[in-house]
């Protein structure tokens, strides 16, 4: 499926978002790297999903039912084996906060490398139109607020301004011991998503609001490892 | 987006209109439109004004017309000020007659009742073939179309656009402009954008060559998107500052997303400014204060301001001053070896400071009665070369201590020094008194003077710090983004 297709499907589906793997490939369609993923649709389907994937793995619920897969107990981390996955799908299955909502199946996914973790955001303001968002993730962007805005489009000066407009920015660089992470890797996804041919200005009409949370930042590259994709109410 | 020429030629005849149309005006009692056709009488507007009434056969000594179908001539512009429901049917009849009607009437889009009102107003101006300037705001101040709505008492073509969504503040923009020596090259107030917006008036000052710096007091902004691209375009061409009102919860309100929730409306117009370089502004000091400081003082895009020297008189002003402009990006360091040891070798009194900011007590500014500035200037400028220079003398220090004349040779010093150095830094005067009507009555002729050289004049060390930070601002936009493609 290309972009627009994605989003029509989902509209299509009366979704009021896009769904992870929906999101994810969207960001793919970009050129965004997302971690390799399959999907099942339940723990009978393991085996032949893992053996094409790298461990440790990541389980995650799909459900439109839910919007928080953290807090209702549907991510699980650091799996090694297909048993480890089986255990989990399970245990997700029978968890109360899960029973009751619609299940659409279970994505499997590669971790990505450790790395500094980022937000890239959009969001379609009223007066402006499409805006591109960025902050250092965790309690940064949480509880700082740490974040700044641009207009889209962005241009590269504009993307490397606004990484230099964070409080946290040091840390990018490799403050208090840390390896510094690439801010071209940043700079590009910026641009993938808020530039001028990028992803907010194809699709402003449909996209409400955007959250990469968390972009996972390394020396030489970046991993969107979950997305969400608000869509316009048209 | 319009293109330049199209912005110009639609709206040339606004700013000299070779005809004008005034609606309301009351042949028996001195109403509102009364008063806008005697101020722009006494302007000296020389083209047509047709008063138009239903049943009155001249008023203010001026023939009327039944409607603005009726008048001899077409009308470039219209000022309308009768009650609202009364006009869209008037607008109807003007049918390409008319190119501009400035609706000063309320009671349309900013109360809920008067939503249909305005939807009709709309139709009637697209029905009628003319622009819509309005509705609720106060009228156009064009002093080459010798046009008023404020009373204004001069007509200096200057050279500062403002654009108002707020009438009252219009008013309030030029007398305390013109009090401060700004001078305008037209001010548009625009009330409820209903047709002609914002956006397209700034297109209209970016293109006209008797403008050099743009100003906009805005309160919502429907053609934000017209607005940044618009902005955009420009790439800083001239100085543009913005006065934000009414910040709205719009964004935050349908939040579903981290994104969302983080927004608020504040983050896009920080975004706006730093992308296109507009300067945002927050109070209605600030905005005279800044547009003050680019009609006076030419951008250095070569070398953004940096390095300020501080000279005057008052120890903790200078200590708080120096405070102040490092907050904002502004550096008073001290001066090299060689420009201090000049500075010493005056041998200037005990309690002199001479290292930057240089601090002078009244004892030491009265020597050679007040020549002694003109010395220490010279050094400053012939050595310490900063990027801006701020004197201020507290004037009320001087009062029952030194000779009247020792401000004026001081002023004079002043005004001399810096042309001696043209372009070489920023120079302003900071003049600061007490509110005691003797001194403010030499501070006005003080600053009368300065401004006939260019040289801004603010009250307080935190004026012109801010001005001073908003050219900072304007200079390293340009130097930052000078070819690049950005």
């Amino acid at each position: 499926m290309n972009a627009q297709e994605l989003i029509t499907l989902a509209r299509t589906q009366q979704r009021a978002a896009l769904d992870e793997q929906a999101g994810k490939s969207l960001l793919a369609a970009y050129g965004v790297a997302v971690p390799q993923s399959r999907t099942v649709k339940n723990a009978g389907e393991v085996d032949i999903a893992f053996a094409t994937l790298k461990p440790p793995l990541v389980v995650k619920i799909m459900s439109p039912d839910i919007l928080h897969k953290s807090d209702a107990g549907g991510v699980k981390v650091g799996l090694q084996s297909a048993a480890d996955v089986k255990d989990a799908i399970n245990t997700m299955a029978a968890s109360p906060k899960i029973q009751g909502a619609r299940i659409d199946g279970y994505l499997l996914e590669e971790m990505a490398p450790a790395g500094q973790e980022m937000v890239i955001g959009g969001l379609r303001d009223p007066q402006f139109g499409p805006l591109v968002m960025v902050g250092l993730g965790g309690i940064f962007v949480e509880v700082l607020r740490d974040v700044s805005f641009r207009i889209c489009p962005i241009t590269r000066l504009d993307a490397a301004e606004m990484l230099n407009e964070l409080k946290g920015v040091a840390i990018l660089d490799g403050a208090r011991g840390m390896k510094p992470v690439s801010i071209d890797a940043i700079i590009d996804v910026l641009m993938k998503v808020g530039g001028e041919n990028g992803l907010l200005m194809r699709h402003a009409d449909d996209v409400a609001e955007a959250d990469i949370n968390p972009l996972i930042v390394s020396g030489n590259g970046a991993v969107a490892v979950d997305a969400r994709f608000i869509l316009s109410t048209k | 987006m319009m293109n330049k020429n199209n912005a110009l030629e639609t709206f040339s005849p606004l700013f000299e209109p070779k005809t004008i149309a005034v609606v309301g005006a009351s042949a028996r009692s001195f109403a509102l439109p009364n008063t806008f056709m005697k101020r722009i009488r006494d302007l000296g507007y020389k083209g047509d004004i047709y008063p138009i009434h239903p049943s009155a056969a001249e008023i203010d000594g001026l023939t009327a017309y039944k409607s603005l179908a009726d008048t001899p001539k077409p009308i470039d512009y219209a000022y309308i000020a009768v009650a609202g429901g009364l006009i869209p049917a008037m607008l109807e009849t003007a049918k390409g007659r008319l190119r501009f009607a400035h609706v000063i009437s309320s009671g349309f889009g900013e109360v809920d009742e008067g939503r249909d009102l305005q939807e009709k107003l709309v139709a009637a101006a697209h029905a009628g073939g003319l622009r819509l300037i309005g509705p609720n705001c106060m009228g156009l101040f064009s002093p080459r179309g010798s046009v008023t709505f404020a009373e204004v008492g001069q007509r200096d073509v200057g050279t500062v656009g403002v654009i108002s969504q707020s009438g009252g503040l219009g008013t309030d923009i030029i007398r305390r402009g013109f009090a401060r020596g700004v001078k305008f090259s037209g001010v548009v107030t625009v009330g409820n954008c209903a047709d002609v917006v914002p956006s397209e008036l700034l297109e209209y000052y970016l293109a006209d060559a008797q403008t050099k710096v743009i100003g906009m007091y805005l309160e919502t902004a429907k053609d934000g998107r017209r607005l940044f691209e618009t902005l955009l375009a420009a790439k800083a061409s001239k100085p543009v500052v913005i006065l934000k009102g009414g910040r709205t919860q719009q964004g935050l309100a349908a939040a579903a997303s981290h994104t969302g929730s983080l927004a608020g409306d504040d983050r896009a117009w920080v975004a706006l400014s730093r992308q296109t370089g507009c300067v945002l502004v927050e109070t209605l000091d600030q905005f005279v204060d800044t547009l003050l400081i680019f009609q006076s003082l030419k951008p250095n895009t070569a070398q953004p301001t940096k390095r300020v020297t501080l000279f005057g008189n008052g120890g903790g002003t200078s200590v708080l001053a120096t405070d102040y402009f490092a907050r904002l990006g502004l550096a008073v360091t001290p001066f090299g070896a060689d420009t201090i040891d000049r500075l010493a070798a005056l041998k200037l009194p005990p309690g002199t400071s001479i290292t930057n900011p240089v601090d002078c007590p009244v004892g030491t500014l009265q020597q050679e009665d007040g020549k002694v500035a003109e010395k220490i200037l010279d050094i400053i400028y012939a050595h310490g070369k900063p990027d801006a220079l701020v004197m201020h003398l507290n004037l009320s220090a001087f009062v029952g201590r030194a000779k009247p004349e020792v401000l004026d040779n001081l002023m004079a010093a002043a005004l001399r020094v810096q042309q001696k150095y043209p372009g070489q830094a920023h120079f302003m005067l900071v003049l600061r008194s007490d509110g005691e009507p003797a001194l403010e009555e030499r501070k006005r002729s003080f600053r009368v003077n300065a401004m006939a050289l260019g040289v801004p004049v603010y009250d307080e060390m935190s004026n012109a710090g801010t001005a001073l930070a908003a050219l900072q601002w304007h200079e390293r936009f340009i130097y930052t983004r000078a070819g690049s493609n950005a």
